[in-house]
């Protein structure tokens, strides 16, 4: 470990002298205030703490994200342009620890900002008094096929079937699944009047003998929410009564009745009976939630925190790798380049599905757009902001994996990398 | 001397540098080979772009050489080992502006792997050295040219070196200090260090080496003892290089 401690100290006075640090911190912290000040909420008090809570500690990790991503690219770059780093190259150090210190004393700086940020947003002007106090929930999802299976189960029948296009008939297997399994994500499930569907959840069973267990269910697809929307819900000895009149997403909260109804429902399964004039139509797996009680946001808070400086010490370590190999202006374009391409990859897929892939431009558009989005999946598809906000639970075993992944193993890999790369690129001297 | 006491030994060893697409632009060395010995200062002189740097930089493992070998104590350059016992002041003070002179020594003696308590003792004692010991407290980006470069040699020397790679090392010094340095030079060769130093200043090489090569285009055109020249550094120099300067002056002057 020669060296890591002295390069990591350089870097941390570095930032300290340049003031690079003070400034982040200002930079965030305003935003934290200022934000309330520019989002809007929808008028009620839990809209409006869920919009500050996502816009003022998202915008602060925002500010986080891009600067620290941009200070990595220069971290070794820079120093290679100013020929400092060729002082650091002739020590006896591991190339791989300077690289290694260097992460981690910008990741160690982002999540010091960003703690302060975390501790400042409860007095953050209309997040609320009590914030810290608030019950957040575990969200499970209906026990059903995955869409790959369910997708792999149709293809069959869904080739055989004459009124499928036959350009689709033409396509590679593994384009008509894919579109299968877009398909299968928003599966509707149609419950007729008076009729009864019911849904598995794993662990339901122990769910229902909690205390506050609660049902949400969403009606945003084309269903005219206006209509007369009635039913009940049951899991086990719990019920609740739906009764949406303008809401798009209702949460109902279940209580024991079974005496009330007379009979109990099944202990792993939330039944609905649809009660209303008409058919309703809805998709088990993006449209039905159950909301388990869990601890408080305080609690989601610190788990969420550890999930966003996991994603800032990914982002600084890419941001490293890409200085140790590429010039400084480069390596900035490239990372600013792939930080967007990452973000936006599922949206661009989303709404641009197969079906839409008619020239060649399109079809290399989407093979690169898809080929990003698989690569910064495991490391992006992170939303714990989101589901701060909405009281959902940021799950401990997800923030274990997600530690683990990005704020350890990622990060190491791209280190070793870049302790491989640099002695290489020196001959660029 | 055998092979076994030479600190460094090159053979036949070139370098091309090479364009983005690959395409040779330019061979800086050509199928050089030295050797150092243990305890001598060898002097590596020869006009600009004569291949001095890029010689030193292959030895020190900042570049890797095209063809041949290199070898620093009978080691790869860039093995850790052999890092161990290297200490470099490059042509120009590249300091971390943000750092004190005192900071600056102790950030090299960690990384030399040097203990605390040893890092700071070494520091005062090359502070001391190098005549900055009253403004070890200020930032190095402050200094000037001639402190910055005191600074640079004192992190050279801050993990006990074995060899002590130099080049320029009086550049940018004022004649105080290029005679200081060129006395630190020889008594760090009386208590054994092998020094390896390039120089534009005849006079100084003359001074502090003991053997010198002259490269021109990349190849050594000459090598020897200084002591057995048998005329000046200068002279001999010129003559193995050749004195352009007559011929291609001679319009201008008339």
């Amino acid at each position: 470990m020669i060296g890591f401690a002295k390069v990591f100290w350089l870097e941390i006075v570095s930032l300290v002298r340049s003031k690079t640090l003070v400034m982040l911190a200002v930079a965030s912290v305003a935003w934290m205030f200022a934000a309330p000040f520019i989002a809007k909420g929808d008028g009620t008090a839990d809209g409006a703490r869920e919009m500050f809570v996502r816009y003022s500690l998202g915008g602060a990790f925002a500010i986080l994200l891009v600067s620290l991503l941009a200070a990595a690219t220069g971290s070794l770059a820079r120093e290679r342009a100013a020929k400092r780093l060729q002082l650091t190259m002739v020590r006896p150090v591991n190339h791989m620890l300077v690289a290694l210190a260097k992460t981690a004393a910008l990741t160690l700086s982002g999540a010091s900002v960003l703690a302060l940020c975390c501790i400042l947003m409860p007095f953050a002007p209309g997040v609320g008094d009590g914030v810290l106090g608030r019950q957040c929930s575990h969200v499970l999802k209906p026990r059903l096929p995955s869409p790959r299976d369910e997708a792999r189960d149709m293809y069959d029948a869904y080739m055989a079937d004459p009124e499928t296009p036959a350009a689709v008939k033409k396509a590679k297997k593994s384009v008509v699944l894919r579109l299968l399994e877009n398909r299968a994500v928003d599966h509707y499930q149609t419950i007729a009047t008076n009729d009864t569907v019911t849904w598995r959840f794993a662990s339901a069973g122990t769910a229902a003998e909690a205390k506050g267990l609660a049902v949400r269910i969403r009606f945003t697809n084309q269903f005219d929410v206006r209509q007369d929307v009635r039913g009940e819900l049951r899991i086990g000895p719990l019920s609740g009564v739906v009764s949406n009149i303008t809401k798009a997403v209702v949460t109902v909260p279940l209580s024991r009745r079974a005496a009330e109804a007379g009979v109990a429902g099944a202990a792993d399964g939330l039944s609905f009976s649809n009660k209303g004039s008409s058919a309703l139509m809805l998709r088990p797996r993006k449209d039905i939630d159950l909301l388990v009680p869990a601890d408080s946001f305080a609690w989601n808070l610190a788990r969420a925190y550890l999930e966003l400086v996991s994603i800032l010490a990914i982002a600084v370590a890419f941001g490293v790798f890409l200085g140790a190999s590429l010039g400084r202006p480069v390596a900035l374009f490239v990372a600013i380049v792939t930080l967007v391409v990452g973000e936006i990859s599922p949206s661009v897929i989303e709404q641009y599905p197969d079906e839409l892939e008619t020239s060649v431009a399109d079809r290399i558009g989407l093979v690169l757009t898809r080929f990003a989005a698989e690569v910064t999946r495991p490391v992006a598809a992170l939303q714990p902001l989101g589901r701060l906000a909405s009281d959902e639970c940021v799950e401990p075993g997800e923030t274990a994996r997600v530690v683990l992944l990005d704020f350890v193993a990622v990060p190491l890999a791209l280190a070793l990398l870049a302790g491989l790369v640099l002695p290489r690129k020196q001959d660029g001297l | 001397m055998n092979d076994s006491e030479d600190i460094v030994r090159l053979e036949s060893v070139e370098k091309t540098f090479r364009d983005f697409w690959l395409r040779p632009t330019v061979k800086a060395v050509d199928g050089l080979s030295l050797s150092v010995r243990k305890g001598e200062v060898f002097g590596l002189l020869g006009p600009n772009g004569s291949g001095k740097s890029t010689t030193i930089k292959m030895i020190l493992g900042l570049l890797s050489p095209s063809a041949g070998d290199v070898r620093l104590f009978g080691l790869p350059p860039r093995a850790i080992e052999a890092r161990r016992k290297l200490g470099y002041l490059p042509e120009l003070s590249y300091l971390h502006p943000f750092l004190t002179a005192k900071e600056t020594l102790r950030y090299y003696a960690g990384l030399c792997g040097l203990k605390s308590a040893e890092a700071k003792e070494r520091t005062t004692q090359l502070l001391e050295m190098v005549g900055l010991a009253d403004v070890a407290g200020r930032p190095v980006g402050g200094f000037s040219k001639g402190m910055a470069r005191r600074v640079s040699l004192a992190s050279a020397l801050v993990g006990r070196p074995e060899l002590l790679v130099l080049d320029e090392p009086t550049s940018g010094l004022d004649p105080v200090s290029t005679k200081e340095v060129k006395t630190l030079v020889k008594a760090l060769a009386a208590n054994g260090m092998t020094v390896l130093t390039t120089s534009h200043l005849l006079a100084d090489a003359e001074d502090i080496c003991d053997r010198v090569m002259i490269l021109d285009h990349g190849k050594s055109v000459a090598e020897g003892r200084v002591s057995e020249l048998g005329t000046s550094l200068e002279d001999f120099f010129l003559a193995k290089v050749g004195d352009a300067s007559e011929f291609r002056l001679a319009p201008f002057l008339g």
